[in-house]
């Protein structure tokens, strides 16, 4: 049974930083350096908010031998959440980047 | 029966050593190979088949990142989350059930030592016990979450655990003082484990799940064998079998400090060194395309599997596959005999001695 709990600040956290730039891909490791996130963190929560259809994913095509880099943005669903976020919300999530302890 | 194994083990290390199958990264892929890449392919492959993409993602990302430090942090992170995402299905049901084993075996113990009052030697033991026991139950852990192990695993470990039982008799008095005879040696500690390697390879021909069975099998026995072993202490005492000189509490405190060397050391020991053993040489036997024999393509849950074909391998690679395999297939038969011998060499000493 899949759980429905509203995100957690550092999720809606996320959430901003992808919505700063909606069309744009992004990286894994990049989105965790900007919200400050450890990839233990970060890719639970990814995963969780793809299974909520806020968040849409893709592969970039292989550079040579190296294997391919998983992309990240927005679903239409995930910009109309963060649209409809309250403003202390958002506020909250972006005052406390550091306090990642619900998500490890 | 600690010389043996102790003697045994170095054995089956070598035999699974020769007979492991050579990996080799496909033709034109770079791998780095270093410690970080090697614990999040490791670790990705412990994911579900659902959250597979995600552990390619992981180790994609981390193909990226520069710097033996930072790379190690993101491999640490994810492989911890690879570890406790869900979903887990049955297998949580499978773990529930060690954990609790695990924990009521120290339970028991702890309430055995205050009891009796054993001193602080029993309870640096029982630390150690302790130990070995949550490490039993993170490994645990980990091999359950395997597509394919969690049933032939905990299916053999049943098994092995009803061998050891059988020779006791099924009662506390024998568990706490078994009777070792060379044919129990040679059948506990040869063809138990030999079998379980074996039949976990046969069912899909991969080395890998062979081995992972036998880990598997070796953890659930000793779990179970241990916490047996440990309520017949508690349920006995310093009653039962006769044992010579000494307090109450010194014969109790022998026989927790027995149950710890054999049930949590020797028996998940010999099981999964030998089974390891048997279990390679079983898939160098099984006959294969020559091709598959030296390259085994590396994926985002690490190897492959000992029976996938590389469609990339040359005639070249195919020769020379061919040579290697009638290499090993000598230093193999001579093994086997070494194994043999050495085995019946230790009965026959252990039977005269006795």
């Amino acid at each position: 049974m899949q759980r429905n709990r509203p995100p957690s600040a550092q999720a809606i956290g996320v959430l901003r930083a992808l919505a700063a730039d909606p069309p744009r891909w992004r990286y894994g490791y990049d989105l965790a350096a900007e919200v400050h996130l450890k990839s233990g963190s970060l890719y639970p929560m990814l995963i969780r908010l793809a299974d909520r259809g806020l968040l849409e994913t893709s592969w970039e095509p292989a550079l040579g031998s190296r294997p391919p880099r998983h992309l990240y943005r927005l679903t239409l669903a995930g910009r109309e959440y963060v649209a409809g976020l309250p403003a202390a919300q958002t506020g909250r999530a972006i005052a406390r980047p550091h306090h990642r302890w619900s998500e490890a | 029966m600690v010389t043996f194994i102790v003697m045994l083990c170095p054995v089956g290390i070598a035999v699974a050593l020769i007979r492991r199958r050579t990996w080799a990264v496909p033709a034109g892929a770079v791998v780095r190979g270093d410690v970080p890449e090697r614990l999040l392919r490791w670790a990705a492959g412990l994911m579900s088949a659902g959250r597979d993409e995600w552990g390619q993602a992981m180790v994609g990302e981390l193909d990226h990142i520069d710097g033996l430090g930072r790379r190690c942090r993101f491999a640490a992170g994810c492989a911890g989350a690879a570890l406790l995402l869900a979903p887990w299905g049955r297998a949580a049901a499978a773990l529930w059930a060690m954990a609790v084993a695990a924990a009521g075996a120290a339970c028991v113990y702890a309430a055995v030592a205050v009891r009796y009052r054993l001193g602080a030697g029993d309870w640096v033991f029982a630390v150690i016990a302790l130990v070995i026991l949550a490490s039993f139950t993170l490994a645990a852990a980990t091999l359950l979450r395997r597509p394919g192990i969690a049933r032939p695993g905990l299916a053999s470990g049943l098994f092995v655990a009803l061998a050891w039982l059988a020779l006791s008799g099924f009662s506390l008095d024998g568990i706490i003082a078994p009777v070792i005879s060379l044919w129990s040696h040679l059948v506990l500690l040869i063809a138990v484990p030999v079998l379980v390697g074996v039949a976990g390879t046969l069912r899909d021909g991969s080395a890998i799940t062979g081995r992972r069975t036998a880990r598997l099998a070796a953890i659930s026995a000793a779990l179970g064998l241990y916490l047996y072993a440990t309520i017949a202490v508690a349920v006995l005492g310093a009653g039962g079998p006769p044992d010579p000189g000494g307090t109450a509490s010194s014969i109790v405190s022998d026989r927790l400090g027995n149950n710890v060397i054999a049930d949590l050391l020797a028996v998940p020991l010999v099981t999964a060194t030998v089974g390891w053993a048997a279990a390679a040489a079983t898939a160098r036997l099984r006959p294969y395309p020559a091709a598959s024999l030296v390259t085994v393509p590396l994926t985002a849950a690490g190897p492959a599997g000992d029976g996938d074909p590389d469609p990339t391998a040359t005639p070249h690679q195919a020769g020379r596959a061919a040579r290697i395999a009638s290499w090993h297939q000598t230093a193999y038969l001579l093994l086997l005999c070494a194994v043999i011998a050495a085995a019946l060499v230790l009965a026959a000493a252990t039977w005269l001695r006795g």
